[in-house]
């Protein structure tokens, strides 16, 4: 009798990306991260751990640096003092090909939304599924109609980001953050523009796993819009390149 | 004496590493092909065959009508020029040294150049301007493979099917010239055929893959240094379209020294 055929493993590139961390560690961590990009100030450099399944939102001007720490998370940047750990793994310092991979773990919406304009909303959505997992041409579809289906974007599927309102760029963009299912996300004022309805319905969307679970979000922010406050559970204002505990 | 020096030399060493860029650039490129995904393959195909409806099949008509015009006016010169000294015999020599060796190769790629090289350098620098490359590069997505990959694909087969077009239209048109000059169609083949070898057949699939590699990494490598904003992108285009000319009139050479 022949022996069986070794199936080969399904989400390998997802294996690959929780080869990089922890999962017994906080999904991020900014350990004396100095925001002011002034190394003058060491008693006062941020700290903040966002605990799984925990909605951290961290509020500051434009100037207090809080805009950067989104860009340090996903180690698209290196913060000029401390580190940054996801997972446990010390994002910043890993080569790149090994940082594509374990980014794979982390969702991300940047400043304004980063969709590609000359790809529909369907396909934006689509993408991280296509090129950054082992999924199947038919799996990949499943996963972005149910997708399409819970960001409410069915009806502007095939529609480019400049032929649909904010909302709805908004909503695949975050969509897409989501796709791979990560344990973290990390948004980059993602309320902007959107009521305070819309925001609070997307933020409940995000802080959600496909099994119900509640996954780790951080979001960077100028101003929080008070229904959100419902679904977070840290405020922190920075403040003079340190964190100031505030009450959600 | 010294500042000219150093001048040279910083300009020296600019373009030095410029071209180690590069060279890690088309290494990029070239290795990213092994690490696409299952689904990625799929969607990288479609994009490849729109990349070829892009640059050769639009692109066809303009070749051919450009290859017979060529091949039409240097033969029915040639021949006119050769029939004096008796030497019409020549013909198959000129067209196939000149037009189907030489020029066809470096007049297609030009075309591509003009037309895909611009288009391609132009969305790759606003890819980069408007944050998408960092938004793939965020999402896990190799930008190699999203961008460069199919691009490249669709150039090397676009500008190899489009030499063996110009080469059939070239002969074409060179018959006609010829039996305008009264040469009939036995002898004209015969001719063409006794200096055609198989070495100009791997000679223009090789410039084909080598001029289509060239249409597309420069003009990618320029698009995606793009830094500073909007304003860059017209001058990357510049500096991507100048550099593959350069580049595909030197290694047009370095054809010459290795075929000879």
């Amino acid at each position: 009798m022949n022996p069986p055929a070794v199936r080969r493993p399904r989400a390998t590139w997802l294996r690959q990306a929780m080869s990089f961390g922890s999962d017994a560690a906080p999904p991020l961590v900014f350990r004396d991260v100095d925001l002011r990009e002034r190394p003058d100030h060491p008693e006062q450099r941020f700290q903040l751990t966002v605990q799984a399944g925990t909605v951290v939102v961290a509020i500051g001007d434009e100037d207090s640096g809080v805009g950067d720490l989104g860009a340090w998370a996903l180690g698209l940047r290196r913060p000029p003092a401390g580190r940054v750990e996801v997972f446990g793994a010390p994002i910043g310092a890993l080569p790149y090909y090994d940082l594509l991979l374990f980014r794979r773990r982390i969702g991300y919406h940047p400043v304004g939304d980063g969709l590609l304009q000359n790809l529909s909303l369907r396909d934006n959505v689509a993408l991280p599924l296509r090129f950054a997992s082992d999924h199947r041409l038919a799996e990949v579809d499943e996963r972005v109609n149910q997708l399409m289906d819970d960001f409410r974007l069915r009806a502007v599927a095939t529609m480019r980001p400049a032929q649909v309102n904010e909302e709805d760029c908004r909503r695949a963009a975050l969509a897409r953050a989501v796709a791979l299912d990560p344990d973290l996300v990390v948004l980059e004022a993602p309320f902007d523009g959107l009521t305070s309805r819309a925001a609070q319905d997307l933020l409940d969307r995000v802080s959600r796993r496909a099994d119900g679970a509640r996954r780790a979000v951080f979001a960077t922010v100028q101003d929080l819009v008070p229904s959100v406050r419902k679904t977070v559970q840290r405020v922190i204002k920075v403040a003079d390149g340190a964190a100031v505990e505030e009450a959600p | 004496m010294t500042a000219v020096v150093a001048a040279i030399g910083r300009s020296g060493a600019r373009r030095l590493s410029v071209l180690g860029g590069l060279a890690r650039f088309a290494l990029g490129a070239f290795r990213a092909a092994g690490r696409l995904t299952r689904a990625g393959r799929w969607v990288t195909l479609r994009v490849l065959i729109n990349q070829i409806r892009f640059t050769a099949l639009q692109a066809s008509g303009l070749v051919t009508f450009l290859a017979a015009i060529l091949s039409f006016l240097v033969i029915s010169q040639t021949i006119r020029q050769l029939g004096r000294v008796g030497a019409t015999d020549l013909i198959g020599t000129v067209i196939v040294v000149a037009v189907i060796r030489e020029l066809g190769p470096l007049l297609t790629a030009l075309i591509v150049v003009s037309r895909s090289g611009t288009a391609i350098a132009a969305e790759m620098a606003t890819n980069r301007v408007m944050g998408e490359v960092t938004a793939l590069e965020a999402m896990g997505i190799d930008p190699y493979i999203y961008l460069v990959l199919p691009r490249m694909l669709g150039a090397v087969v676009s500008v190899a099917a489009l030499m063996i077009l110009f080469d059939a239209v070239a002969l074409i048109s060179g018959y006609l010239a010829a039996a305008l000059s009264g040469m009939h169609f036995p002898r004209y083949s015969n001719i063409v055929l006794t200096t055609l070898s198989a070495k100009d057949v791997w000679l223009t699939l090789a410039k084909g893959l080598v001029f289509g590699a060239a249409v597309a990494i420069f003009p990618s490598y320029h698009g995606l240094a793009v830094k500073a904003g909007p304003t860059e992108i017209p001058q990357a285009v510049t500096r991507g379209v100048v550099a593959t000319i350069v580049a595909i009139f030197i290694s047009s050479a370095i054809f010459v020294v290795i075929a000879a």
